[in-house]
């Protein structure tokens, strides 16, 4: 009995030890306790927070592009698209069948549909289709109480509504690159359907556009499902700016009509502030293809036509001059003292440098000819004599003052610069010397020399100008510097505006037509350039050139032109370049001057104004 | 005689579990999202079934109880057995039988049956042959071998739940200390090769995490730190009923089973999760008292073996939760939802309760044997 005393005492002392053990434990935790929930709480609160709170990025609207006059030329037009939330779809198959009723879904779509399905959240919208027409869309809105999960929603896109016109200026948008999105840190450019400029306008002007994303605080779940949006906005998005062009959406559709199948590029410009009033490259190609993600089959079909629409010609083509060179060559001339307006010089149709013959557009030649004439009749002799007397480098002078071989920045990616070839520059391209016969082909704008649509527009409204440097600007409000003077002798320049106003305007001139620029008494100036684009074999000189209709496209002439009018009081200067458009008499001088007649008729130049002018003379 | 005995019952214990089992269907309420009949209608069933099997094993004798003991461990271990090859998997743990009508987890009820079994094998023994070769090697072999099934599930939560107890009951049947001081040296010396050789990579896992939390903020480790975010950010006073963000947004997973103690810190604070704390306190205080005022050593042992058990279970959940211990899988008992849990829990409050009742019977000893 003693033995079971001794044991229940022994219990009872173990089971009051493990009593205070027990204790000890809950004091233990209760300490514990303590530490989170009174001296950690506010870390912990703090945390809490951040995991309750999310903030949602509001995506502002993109701001439109916009001609002088208000017409728009990039604006956002409502997108209506489908989209799939994956838990609520009880049938995938069944119900993306129903769909593809109203719209049709590719194979490809139906697997990046379930492909997005598997990789995002059940709660995550799945896009179906987007860019859907008005009637696809009330079709489906029609058919929604069979469609569970399925929801159609509107929102904006990017819209182009010129027909094309204005794509090689004002450019798209496009979904960031990965090299975009690492570049740019703005939030905005994670947003699954944010689209940024890739090119023209849009992307130089981007961050205008662009405006300020907005954020929006909302509670999320631990899935990241937001359950409430908060009502105040923490920060609200500011709406991109509109951007104003200093493009007249009229006159440039205008000058498009003129090119009818061509390709080329032509500009159009104001000689006082150095405004553009058109500026286009044909063909043309509808940018909004590129919005919704262009198809490899449409690509394929812009890259592989031979005129190559996607190319900006106005901007990045560099072309021969030809004879809308010989402003430059005798400028320069002039300025040097080596030739004299009055001196004649002999065209017989060719002329000899060392064992090489060098001819004259005109076989038999012009006879003796001066200075206004050589321009007039685009002689070419006159030219090789007046470059052999000066030599490149101050042909290359004038040229840089008048506005070629540089870029005039625009802020659009893909403007050349076009070349003003010498010494140095053939070295370091071709790797032999400069030659003089490199100097005659020079002079008549052939061989190296190579400009822009832009630059022969600048080249021709600094002629107008006669006496600052102007500079082509393109968006309203961007800021002009002061332009410099050219310090060009008034007395030679008005020697080279005569002859100019001698092509269009005097009988036997290269560019003469009667009746003009479709208003009565209006008057320009101008100088037509042939461009040849293959080299001419003495032999087929011998039996004859081949007439240029009788060439494939690819080898026919280019058609050049550069004017300016109205001829006593310049305001508007303009150029063109017709590829393959044989000689610059005709297409290109038809286009610049109905580009021309356009321009000052919108600015409210009439027969009376054009009157009032003759009078002044 | 049974209106006498339902009048002699210890009423305090059955009131306390109510409570805290009401405690339980309130949290669940609010975890689900307000939702009642996502779990708190069942909870409260449960509670109430629960309640009239631990009156009904109370009023029935200890004696039978104590004949039970080790037919209720051979069947709980040929239960456990059958697991071994008709169990059910759930989330990578074969701890399921599915019988038909329900699904039961034996691990549960072996639990209460090594108790028994124990209770039983010490009553029996002489008290000098306590610190002999047969009473240690006896007792052991009790625990071992249902430990041995329920590793193999695997299932280290419950592995815990039977080694523990078991081992109190041989500190209190009066296993001289120091016996107890070298089995403490060899389980030290035993613990790392156990950790290296005898856990599944994913409970070392749990272990490691337990350690050094930022090896994997985002895998196993996120439980432990939601699970403190939400205790920490109720503070004092907690953020109110059904206003846990933590809770209601499901930033912590399992916070209607074995989590549910975040939702009453982050809900009713430092104030609420003591008050809880207590109550289990005060059950259990009350147990221990009733355990020492019992005659038979069974009845000592199974009411101390039943409350040991219950206290780790708190123990080890609460420190789990409040990230000072692996994440085992042990539910808050009669808080966490669960049907076999609480069924296993309210059998034992019975047992304790039919063990009080009938303290004053006179129980032979010696008269059985393992065997």
């Amino acid at each position: 009995m003693s033995a079971d005393n001794d044991n229940v005492q022994t219990f009872a002392r173990r089971t009051i030890l493990l009593g205070i053990g027990g204790g000890a434990v809950f004091c233990g935790l209760a300490a514990r306790m303590y530490h989170l929930q009174v001296r950690q709480a506010e870390d912990y609160r703090t945390l809490s927070e951040n995991n309750r709170f999310n903030f949602r990025t509001v995506v502002p609207p993109r701001g439109r592009i916009l001609d002088r006059n208000g017409v728009q030329l990039a604006g956002n037009r409502q997108d209506f698209r489908v989209v799939l939330i994956p838990e609520r779809i009880d049938d995938l198959d069944a119900t993306l069948l129903r769909i593809s009723k109203h719209v049709p879904i590719s194979p490809e779509t139906d697997a990046r549909i379930r492909k997005d399905i598997s990789r995002n959240r059940k709660f995550t919208p799945v896009l179906i289709a987007d860019h859907l027409s008005w009637e696809a869309f009330s079709a489906i809105n029609l058919d929604l109480p069979d469609l569970p999960g399925v929801l159609p929603l509107s929102g904006e896109t990017r819209d182009y509504p010129k027909d094309g016109t204005f794509s090689h200026i004002v450019g798209y948008v496009g979904t960031p690159s990965r090299r975009d999105i690492e570049k740019d840190k703005d939030s905005l450019l994670r947003q699954p359907t944010f689209q940024i400029g890739k090119t023209g306008v849009e992307q130089s002007a981007d961050a205008r556009l662009r405006g300020s994303a907005g954020r929006l605080k909302v509670e999320v779940n631990a899935l990241g499902r937001v359950v409430r949006e908060w009502p105040e906005a923490e920060d609200r998005a500011r709406s991109g700016e509109n951007v104003y062009l200093t493009l007249d959406s009229d006159l440039q559709a205008y000058a498009a009509e003129q090119f009818e199948d061509d390709s080329g590029g032509a500009a159009l410009m104001d000689v006082q502030t150095g405004e553009l009033r058109a500026l286009l490259s044909m063909p043309l190609y509808d940018a909004n293809k590129f919005v919704s993600g262009i198809s490899q089959a449409d690509l394929d079909k812009l890259y592989k036509d031979p005129k190559k629409p996607e190319y900006n010609k106005v901007l990045g083509g560099t072309y021969p001059p030809a004879s809308t060179f010989k402003m430059v060559v005798a400028m320069a001339g002039l300025e040097a003292g080596v030739i004299n307006p009055a001196e004649q010089i002999r065209c017989t149709g060719h002329t000899e440098l060392g064992n090489r013959r060098f001819h004259c557009w005109k076989r038999r030649g012009h006879g003796p000819i001066d200075l206004h004439n050589s321009i007039k009749q685009s002689c070419d002799i006159y030219f090789y004599e007046v470059a052999q007397r000066i030599g490149m480098e101050k042909i290359n002078d004038m040229g840089a003052r008048m506005g070629l071989g540089q870029v005039h920045p625009l802020g659009i990616a893909g403007q050349s610069r076009g070349i003003l070839p010498d010494n140095a520059w053939k070295q370091r391209r071709l790797g032999e010397s400069w030659r003089t016969g490199d100097t005659f082909n020079a002079s008549i704008g052939q061989g190296f020399v190579l400009a822009t649509p832009l630059q022969l527009c600048v080249m021709a409204a600094r002629i107008a100008n006669g006496q600052k440097a102007v500079q082509p600007h393109l968006v309203i409000g961007d800021a002009v510097p002061d332009f410099e003077m050219m310090d060009i002798n008034v007395g030679h320049l008005d020697l080279i505006r005569d002859a100019m106003y001698a092509v269009c305007e005097v009988p036997g001139g290269t560019a003469y037509r009667p009746g003009g620029m479709g208003i009565p008494k209006a008057q320009m100036a101008g100088k037509t350039g042939t461009g040849q684009v293959r080299g001419i074999s003495a032999a087929e000189r011998a039996s004859g050139v081949i007439k240029n209709r009788d060439l494939p496209w690819k080898y026919r002439d280019h058609s050049l032109f550069v004017g300016y009018a109205p001829y006593q009081a310049p305001r508007f200067a303009a150029s063109c370049i017709v590829e393959h458009g044989e000689s610059g008499a005709g297409r290109a001088a038809t286009i610049v001057r109905a580009m021309l007649g356009r321009a000052l008729q919108s600015d409210g130049f009439d027969e009376a104004a054009a009157k009032n002018l003759l009078a002044d003379l | 005689m049974i209106k006498d005995k339902l009048y002699q019952l210890d009423w305090f214990v059955p009131a306390l579990v109510t409570v805290i089992g009401v405690v339980g269907v309130t949290m669940i309420f609010s975890s689900t999202g307000g939702v009642w009949t996502a779990g708190a209608q069942q909870h409260l069933i449960r509670l109430m079934l629960g309640f009239f099997l631990m009156v009904g094993i109370a009023l029935i004798d200890i004696r039978v109880w104590m004949g039970a003991a080790y037919p209720a461990y051979l069947g709980a271990l040929a239960l456990l057995i059958g697991v071994e090859f008709f169990g059910v998997s759930v989330n990578g743990s074969q701890r399921w039988l599915d019988l038909g009508v329900t699904r039961i987890q034996p691990s549960e009820i072996m639990k209460l049956a090594v108790v028994m079994a124990l209770a039983r094998f010490y009553h029996d023994l002489p008290d000098r042959g306590v610190s002999g070769p047969f009473g240690i090697a006896g007792a052991l072999l009790i625990i071992a071998m249902p430990v041995v099934l329920v590793m193999r599930q695997p299932d280290l939560g419950t592995s815990i739940l039977i080694i523990a107890p078991g081992l109190i009951l041989l500190f209190l049947s009066g296993v001289r200390w120091r016996i107890i001081g070298t089995g403490a040296v060899a389980a030290a010396i035993a613990l790392p090769l156990f950790f290296t050789f005898g856990l599944k990579p994913y409970q070392r896992e749990r272990v490691l995490t337990f350690l050094d939390p930022e090896r994997d903020p985002t895998g196993a480790s996120y439980h432990i730190i939601q699970s403190k975010i939400a205790l920490g950010s109720g503070g004092v006073n907690g953020k109110g009923f059904m206003k846990g963000t933590q809770a209601q947004l499901d930033y912590v997973p399992e916070n209607s089973t074995d989590f549910i103690f975040t939702v009453i810190g982050e809900e009713f604070g430092m104030t609420g999760g003591l008050a809880l704390v207590v109550l289990y306190a005060i059950l259990l205080s009350l147990c221990l008292y009733r355990a020492v005022q019992c005659k038979a050593v069974f009845s000592r042992l199974l009411i101390m073996g039943i409350s040991a058990t219950f206290a780790l279970y708190i123990f080890i959940n609460l420190a789990m939760v409040m990230g000072m211990a692996p994440v085992v899988g042990v539910p808050l008992p009669l808080v966490s939802y669960g049907g076999t849990v609480m069924l296993a829990v309210m059998a034992g409050f019975g047992l304790v309760l039919s063990a009080h009742l009938h303290r004053d019977q006179e129980l032979p000893r010696g008269t059985g044997s393992l065997l």
